[in-house]
């Protein structure tokens, strides 16, 4: 079924190089400008106590603050550090199948060519259209244990809802929560744009070989939505990692640290406790994480993912 | 005939209450603004306003200079918007189509440089920001928009699913590279182009922090930096707040709004041809 | 196939422009921003000066109070303009800091008491000299002196009194509090007024960080030794307090937990009307004013073994590397001491000038509600000050953790200060 990817038709051969600089050229001085040169300055940076605030240009900065691998053996043997990567991994694990499943069923739904689909998909991404900023103040006086919405309408199904964003057990899935609410729309519009991608062609097959909408969402869509698919698992684990302005607006790491994670620790490290050379390092820390993870997925996609269609 | 009416009813009580859920928290968005402060907290809740009040408005316009800032946000959403997608869509066009030595490598380094948590990457920024030159020019928030990894990636994903048949032909024709990716790469990738521009829109739109930095000129203040201007050092007012970010939605609901139309041709388009 | 030819035009036009843009940007970001870097040395005589000054004090309402100043002041000095930014509270310590290390601060801003000492202990700002500090407060002025030098002065000067709703007074039955009111007779009157209603609660004063140095300051307690070199969070008297203050959520829940505030906020909840007592800050005034349906007044702060009452205050510093230090000075000293800006801050019922002219506040005592606002100025014999040092926000925060563990009942109170005390002795080295 797939051909080995060297071998396939569909490249330009000519010039190489030289024909693909032109088309590169303008994001790759971005990435050397805005990207690689702040990273390799932070870099140096993780091997300071540099507090944040002393000009960081200044002549003998690098030597004057200079503390070896220091901060990495600092953080690695802090029992925070392991602390706040399990409660980030606990987001993770919650939050990804829930995520995939909502903004699957928000893709089928809005595929469909029905009437009223407009509305809906107008609908579905205005929690993508909300600021973060608003999303997490909405969402905060929303999951008000007293006054707000939801525990008011569990109530009236008489369930007593729980202290949410207050209860140590609960404010982590209460930021699941909102954080499937806030996506859903934005990946499932993803995974329509690559479900719509799909030859009709195949359908039509499909249907004459008798197969049913069930059927054919199994063996046709899914396999052929795989790199839509790929793409939203590789984004949102990333995002995931780094989840922090809602964390940051509505527990600020409470309850009693239960949603310290990784990115919330980062920032107050540099911007409030003002050691911005262990932040840097706790930051590359949390990249070779993130890379690891990546990698993993790239190389488990060749099984998965199918990209001849 | 009423299988056929069940599935419909299956499919729209399944659409409603999806509607539903995204909406509450918006409707609860809509309710407290109109709320005045002492019915914040009352008991019973009201759902709607006893007594709705438009103070938290009144407010809100009060303290800042509306029409401006939303003239600069515009303005640097749009241009955000655009670079990305020249930017995005050309790399992506060469990492897919043309064969060069260490395309795999480098597409693995714009993937790595999403991984960077930019809280930490923010001072060094703002500091080649400086040298640059850029500190309190649009093009300071506008510029970073020519490097989007996940832009990029996205559209590398959607342009492997493209069949070759559609450049070999094009190749055959006698067509320069620059004319495959303008005149069958970029029809092809509508759909994917017109959900990218929406996402970058609302990114530009939304973004507080870097602006918050780089544009420290009251005159070209963004419209999240004068919201976060409404909150004060002691007191957070949940009813201003309120009405302030639903102000701040209703262009970019109407722009994506209006955008649906082109969507769903390109949507269509792509649909058909691929 | 058109269309996609004017959007490339577009782009291609866009993206010149923006490198015209930062091309022309080059030579004036080497003025650091400041279109009269040039004239330093010389800012004293007329030549005209162009400062920035940032400040986030204003934000929430007052912004116009800020530039009304500006006005008086500059035409008293015409030759040095202010430019001012407001910055939300939020984030304004990142972007300061930010500022500050990229070598782009502005020439002087605004500090609140957590970050001073952070900012002053690790010399970004400049000594403040050569200007008349004679009209401002004494005790707001020694709070930002660190070690005999003189590096903020206070813009504002604010402390708390105890508010009570005099409804929920009179329907309960209960006296309303007077100066000499200690914890226990805020006590009696919080149970009365509790066993109004299962809504109605007796008092807030949340178990956080910085009702807890202030309260155990009231029992003769205090978080650092008193030569400042070793913490004392778990002494005798610290434990007391803040026993005291959770029990009053927990035990006999006059203070609603965090579960039944529902993460609102406490001003909300005393303009409902089912609040009868909030100690918070003179700042509440106007809003209160506006927003309570209900008669309210205040009374200085109820103590314990002895009395004692947070005072809070913002520095306006200089930048250290600033050219124009002494138009700074001139300005923020002009800011914090001259009788104009004082009238305008006490008119627009912004809060307190930090100054000691007697005669310049009395206006401030007229206004109404509320009744009694004597006790603000009763209630200056009793400041105390947080401790002042160069990790105050690590160890605010890791001691609020702890406190409100406590407050949730997770941990004794006894074992959450023994927690906070072992934390900040491993990661803070005091001087």
């Amino acid at each position: 079924m797939s051909q080995p990817r060297k071998s396939r038709p569909g490249r330009l051969r000519q010039g190489g190089l030289r024909t693909a600089l032109p088309f590169l050229a303008p994001s790759l001085a971005g990435m050397l400008v805005f990207s690689l040169l702040p990273l390799l300055i932070s870099a140096c940076i993780s091997l300071t106590d540099w507090n944040g605030l002393d000009q960081l240009l200044a002549p003998g900065m690098f030597a004057e603050h200079f503390v070896g691998l220091g901060n990495f053996q600092a953080i690695l043997s802090s029992k925070e550090f392991w602390q706040v990567l399990g409660n980030t991994c606990r987001y993770i694990v919650l939050y990804i199948p829930c995520m995939l499943a909502a903004s699957l069923a928000v893709a089928c739904l809005l595929s469909q060519p029905r009437r009223g689909v407009t509305a809906f998909r107008v609908i579905y991404y205005i929690p993508v259209l909300t600021s973060w900023v608003a999303a997490s103040l909405i969402w905060k006086s929303v999951l008000s244990p007293q006054y707000g919405a939801l525990n008011n309408l569990l109530a009236i199904f008489g369930i007593q809802g729980p202290g949410w964003l207050l209860d140590e057990a609960w404010a982590m899935p209460a930021i699941v929560l909102v954080s499937v609410w806030k996506d859903m729309g934005f990946f499932g519009l993803i995974l329509l744009s690559g479900m719509i991608g799909i030859d009709k062609g195949y359908y039509e097959a499909a249907s004459l070989d008798g197969a049913g909408p069930w059927a054919r969402f199994w063996r046709i869509t899914l396999p052929l939505m795989t790199p839509a698919i790929f793409y939203v698992l590789i984004v949102s684990l990333i995002n995931a990692f780094q989840l922090f302005p809602q964390i940051m607006i509505m527990t600020d790491g409470g309850p009693n640290g239960a949603t310290q994670v990784m990115v919330e620790r980062i920032y107050k490290y540099g911007f409030r406790y003002y050691r911005m050379g262990y932040a840097a390092a706790f930051s590359w820390i949390l990249f070779v994480i993130i890379m690891v993870c990546t990698f993993i997925q790239m190389k488990g996609q060749e099984r998965w993912v199918n990209y001849d269609s | 005939m009423t299988r056929k009416r069940m599935a419909g009813a299956a499919y729209y009580a399944a659409a409603v209450l999806l509607a539903v859920i995204a909406l509450v928290p918006f409707a609860w968005m809509v309710s407290t603004s109109f709320k005045s402060r002492g019915a914040l907290m009352s008991i019973p809740i009201e759902w709607i306003p006893a007594e709705p009040t438009l103070d938290a408005y009144a407010t809100v316009f009060e303290r800042f200079p509306f029409l401006r800032t939303i003239g600069n946000s515009l303005f640097i959403a749009v241009c955000y918007t655009l670079l990305t997608l020249a930017s995005a869509s050309m790399a992506a066009f060469a990492f897919t189509k043309i064969r060069f030595k260490g395309s795999g490598v480098l597409l693995g380094v714009y993937l790595a440089t999403m991984m960077i948590p930019t809280q930490v990457t923010m001072i060094p920024l703002f500091v080649v920001m400086n040298q640059i030159g850029l500190i309190n020019h649009y093009s300071s928030v506008i510029l970073p928009a020519i490097f989007r990894p996940f832009a990029v990636f996205m559209l590398v994903q959607q342009m492997r699913t493209i069949p070759p048949d559609y450049m070999d032909a094009a190749r055959i024709d006698g067509a320069s590279t620059f004319r495959i990716y303008r005149q069958v790469m970029l029809p092809l990738c509508a759909p994917a182009l017109a959900t990218l521009a929406i996402t970058n829109f609302m990114d530009s739109w939304n973004d507080y922090l870097w602006p918050l930095l780089m544009l420290t000129d009251k005159a070209k203040m963004t419209l999240p930096i004068a919201l976060s201007t409404l909150n004060g050092q002691y007191d957070t007012e949940y009813n201003v707040l309120m009405a302030g970010s639903l102000i701040s939605m209703i262009p970019i609901i109407l722009i994506y709004i209006f955008a649906q139309k082109y969507f769903k041709n390109g949507l269509m388009a792509g649909g058909v041809k691929g | 196939m058109k269309k996609h030819k004017k959007l490339f035009a577009l782009t291609a036009g866009l993206l010149t422009i923006a490198l015209a843009f930062s091309a022309c940007g080059t030579p004036q970001s080497a003025s650091g921003g400041s279109s009269a870097a040039g004239t330093s040395g010389s800012d004293t005589g007329d030549a005209p000066v162009t400062i920035t000054y940032c400040n986030f004090n204003s934000s929430g309402g007052n912004e116009e109070t800020l530039q009304k100043m500006y006005e008086d002041f500059h035409e008293e000095y015409p030759n040095i303009t202010v430019e001012i930014e407001t910055i939300g509270f939020d984030d304004y310590f990142t972007q300061m800091q930010t500022r500050v290390a990229g070598g782009t601060a502005p020439d002087c801003y605004e500090l609140n008491i957590e970050n001073f000492a952070a900012y002053a202990n690790k010399g970004v700002l400049a000594e403040i000299s050569g200007v008349d500090l004679s009209r401002i407060d004494e005790t707001a002025l020694n709070a930002f002196n660190v070690d005999g030098k003189q590096y903020g002065l206070p813009g504002n000067f604010s402390n708390v009194v105890l508010i009570y709703n005099k409804d929920l007074f009179d329907q309960a039955g209960v006296d309303y509090p007077t100066a000499d009111w200690t914890q226990e007779d805020v006590q009696a009157a919080a149970e009365a007024i509790r066993a109004l209603g299962d809504d109605i609660f007796g008092i807030y004063q949340p178990v956080t960080y910085n009702e807890f140095y202030k309260v155990a300051a009231q029992y003769g307690g205090s978080l650092l030794s008193e030569d400042g070199t070793a913490f004392t969070i778990n002494s005798e008297a610290n434990v007391k307090a803040a026993q005291m203050m959770v029990d009053r959520v927990l035990e006999s829940n006059v203070q609603p937990t965090e579960v039944q505030m529902g993460g609102m906020g406490d001003w909300d909840l005393f303009m409902s009307g089912r609040l009868g007592m909030i100690p918070t800050g003179i700042w509440a005034f106007g809003t209160f004013a506006e927003g309570c349906d209900f008669a309210w007044d205040i009374a200085v702060e109820p103590g314990a073994d002895q009395k004692a009452t947070a005072f809070f205050s913002n520095a306006c510093v200089i930048n250290a590397d600033s050219p124009n230090k002494e138009a700074a000075a001139t300005w923020i000293t002009w800011l914090c001491s001259s009788e104009e800006a004082a009238q305008l801050r006490i008119e627009a019922g912004w809060d307190l000038p930090a100054i000691n002219d007697q005669a310049a506040l009395a206006p401030y005592l007229e206004q109404t509600p509320p009744d009694n606002r004597q006790a603000v100025f009763d209630s200056l014999e009793y400041l105390v000050l947080p401790p002042t040092i160069e990790d105050y926000a690590l160890m605010s925060d890791i001691i609020g953790q702890k406190l409100a563990a406590a407050a949730a009942g997770s941990m004794t109170v006894q074992q959450a200060l023994d927690e906070a005390q072992s934390e900040c002795e491993a990661q803070i080295t005091l001087q």
